[in-house]
């Protein structure tokens, strides 16, 4: 059988028994199982809030196969017993764990959501994460073969916003740290801050941007901006590694901390693009003709003078769109990637008072967004809207589908989604 | 990596066993999946770094266990992946995925001839294929799949199997392995055996010191590797480019 018909085969034996694919164009390239088709759950890694439900940290489950009896209702909730600000989580390469950390308590949760992805168990927290490295706030969760990198926001001698990435293998075992470079690489000083991690195994490049330290993101937002000296502890760059060698080849300056980091999935592209959250610009990082990394400020969202704060992006699986959400303005804005050098937006509607996370299915014709930023950095009031919201997307207009009022159903402040399915 | 053999009802029945030993190990994992590979071959870009100027992390201790080889002796995976630089993989002898088991296949004897190429190295470095299915792969089975390459000594290439499920699974968990039988649309198994392809490089003090999946089988980084494991030794092997 040759390897098309075959994938076909399989292909078709996965559809009769029932079995799913779906998402993910943010994933690690070698993680396995990519959901193409219809998801069955979203995890949602949520931020305990003292005196909602049980206070504590929890992934939430929720149905989201149309088909289902449950569609649109959490399924499935568990606690950490205690509240450390859940943040980002990834899968292990073989999609079968799914870690989670705290950017407060800088622990470590491992998930299992391979056995029965509607109901995912604790089966091992790891704590040495600060012991081992000298870093805090765990935040990017990155697989490779076996192993899972972890990117870190800060650090525990200064609480800045200097650190570094460690790398366990699957079994929670601590492997390596490496430091973010602080000197000159490749012409541009480094700021040794950090915050995403991406790779495009074609090119042996691994990609990193830059945030804060905890010093920062553990303290409000409106004191943060009313404070000149803590505004200039924002990273600005970004740093181009050799994945093999994990070793920095060249430094990026890309101010007002660029933060998620996307790589073009569609073969043959050459590059990544992420958004600068204080500047309000959209950056491709790009190899040139001489094999050089280069970045470029390529486009502008909403209006910089009034701090929308792009915050997560999504870009589709052919490379040629991208979603941008902004906290402030509450914003999902969609641009038309067909040029990644100048990006236009095509598309803008307020999906809610605060939105941070916008993950979508492989097709792109499902996008879900959620609420919150930091637990620290939310808006307060009756803007501290917390939830999770479905919609769908025909190429011209978001409709709406469903929401979880996280709140109402006393589950905290909705973060990072991954996605699920009995597959 | 996902195959689709000819059919055989022993070897079905055999493997009906395999999968109920499986989802026990695995805790219920009883959903069939399709192949969850890329349709495509790695792709390199790149020129990777030079054997000896970057560090391989130490990733974990390769376990033991008591396997079988292809002419029926048991051995000591622990014998096998100590004092050589070992490449190790899972396989099954009809697996049939082209980005699977026989891509592997290709992709290690290609890199064994490059390797016996190199006098220094090919004393050095063994490879290691062990079965997913114990009960079809038999020593026998072992003995047509391999021909000619697990007699040959210059580079060991060592075909094993398990004596049973029992002994397979806390080697397949311990090096984080995954492996799952497809299921028909009756919700019986099927003869396919769902698996990431992974191999593993083992230095000679039997730690696993790189992973390699589909997007990382670069021959010329992986004999990179294998030669910056040698040069810990504090042998170069002159790989005369």
């Amino acid at each position: 059988m040759n390897s098309r018909k075959h994938f076909l085969a399989l292909a078709v034996v996965a559809a009769v028994a029932g079995s799913a694919y779906a998402d993910e164009t943010c994933n690690s390239p070698y993680m396995s199982k990519l959901i193409k088709g219809q998801e069955e759950f979203v995890h949602v890694w949520t931020l305990g809030v003292e005196g909602l439900g049980d206070g504590s940290d929890k992934l939430v489950t929720i149905d989201v196969n149309p088909r289902s009896r449950n569609y649109g209702k959490v399924v499935h909730s568990i606690s950490v017993a205690t509240r450390g600000e859940a943040h980002h989580m990834g899968f292990t390469d073989d999609r079968r764990y799914l870690w989670a950390g705290g950017l407060g308590n800088s622990q470590i949760y491992v998930f299992d959501v391979g056995s029965d992805p509607a109901r995912p168990r604790l089966v091992r927290t790891i704590g040495d994460f600060v012991a081992r490295t000298g870093l805090v706030g765990p935040h990017t969760y990155y697989a490779m073969p076996g192993r899972m990198l972890v990117g870190a926001l800060s650090n525990s001698t200064d609480k800045g916003g200097a650190t570094g990435m460690a790398v366990y293998n699957n079994k929670g075992e601590f492997v390596a740290k490496y430091d973010m470079p602080k000197g000159e690489v490749g012409g541009v000083v480094g700021d040794g801050y950090g915050y995403d991690v991406a790779i495009n195994p074609a090119k042996n490049a691994l990609l990193t941007s830059s945030f804060t330290g905890i010093d920062n993101y553990r303290r409000s937002l409106g004191e943060v901006v009313g404070d000149p000296a803590a505004m200039k502890r924002f990273g600005n760059t970004m740093v181009l590694w050799d994945h093999k060698a994990m070793k920095p080849v060249q430094i990026l300056s890309v101010p007002g901390a660029p933060l998620e980091i996307r790589w073009s999935l569609k073969p043959g592209d050459n590059w990544a693009i992420t958004a600068a959250a204080l500047t309000s610009k959209l950056w491709l990082v790009k190899q040139d003709a001489d094999g050089k990394w280069q970045a470029k400020e390529v486009g502008t969202i909403g209006d910089p003078a009034k701090i929308p704060l792009p915050v997560d992006i999504s870009i589709t699986a052919d490379g040629r769109g991208l979603w941008v959400n902004t906290f402030t303005d509450g914003m999902t804005r969609y641009f038309d990637l067909s040029n990644p050098e100048q990006p236009k937006q095509t598309y803008a509607k307020q999906t809610g008072k605060q939105v941070n996370m916008i993950s979508q299915s492989w097709d792109g014709r499902r996008v879900y967004i959620t609420s919150s930023l930091l637990e620290r950095w939310d808006k307060t009031g009756e803007d501290n809207e917390q939830f999770l919201r479905a919609f769908h997307w025909d190429g011209k207009e978001l409709t709406q589908a469903f929401e979880v009022d996280f709140t109402k159903e006393k589950l905290g402040r909705a973060h990072h989604m991954k996605f699920g399915a009995r597959s | 990596m996902a195959a689709r053999p000819a059919a055989g009802g022993r070897a079905s029945a055999a493997l009906c066993l395999a999968a109920g030993a499986l989802l026990g190990w695995l805790g219920g994992a009883a959903h069939a999946a399709a192949d969850p590979t890329p349709a495509h071959a790695p792709q390199m870009q790149f020129v990777p770094p030079a054997p000896g100027t970057y560090q391989l992390q130490r990733i974990q201790r390769a376990p033991d266990a008591v396997l079988v080889d292809a002419r029926y002796q048991q051995r000591r995976l622990a014998t096998l992946t100590r004092d050589k630089v070992t490449l190790l993989t899972f396989f099954y002898t009809y697996c049939t995925d082209a980005w699977g088991c026989p891509f592997a296949r290709q992709m290690m004897t290609s890199l064994r001839e490059r390797l016996l190429a190199r006098p220094q190295a090919a004393g050095r470095v063994r490879f290691v294929s062990i079965s997913f299915d114990p009960t079809h792969d038999t020593p026998e089975a072992l003995r047509l799949h391999a021909g000619q390459l697990h007699t040959d000594s210059r580079l060991p290439w060592e075909f094993l199997t398990a004596r049973g499920m029992r002994e397979l699974l806390p080697l397949l968990d311990d090096l984080g392995q995954d492996v799952r039988i497809e299921y028909d649309d009756s919700g019986r198994p099927t003869r396919t055996i769902n698996h990431m392809l992974k191999l593993f490089l083992i230095d000679r003090d039997g730690v696993v010191r790189e992973i390699y999946a589909l997007d990382y089988l670069h021959p010329e980084a992986m004999l990179n590797d294998i030669e910056t494991l040698l040069a810990e030794e504090g042998r170069s092997i002159g790989r005369g480019r």
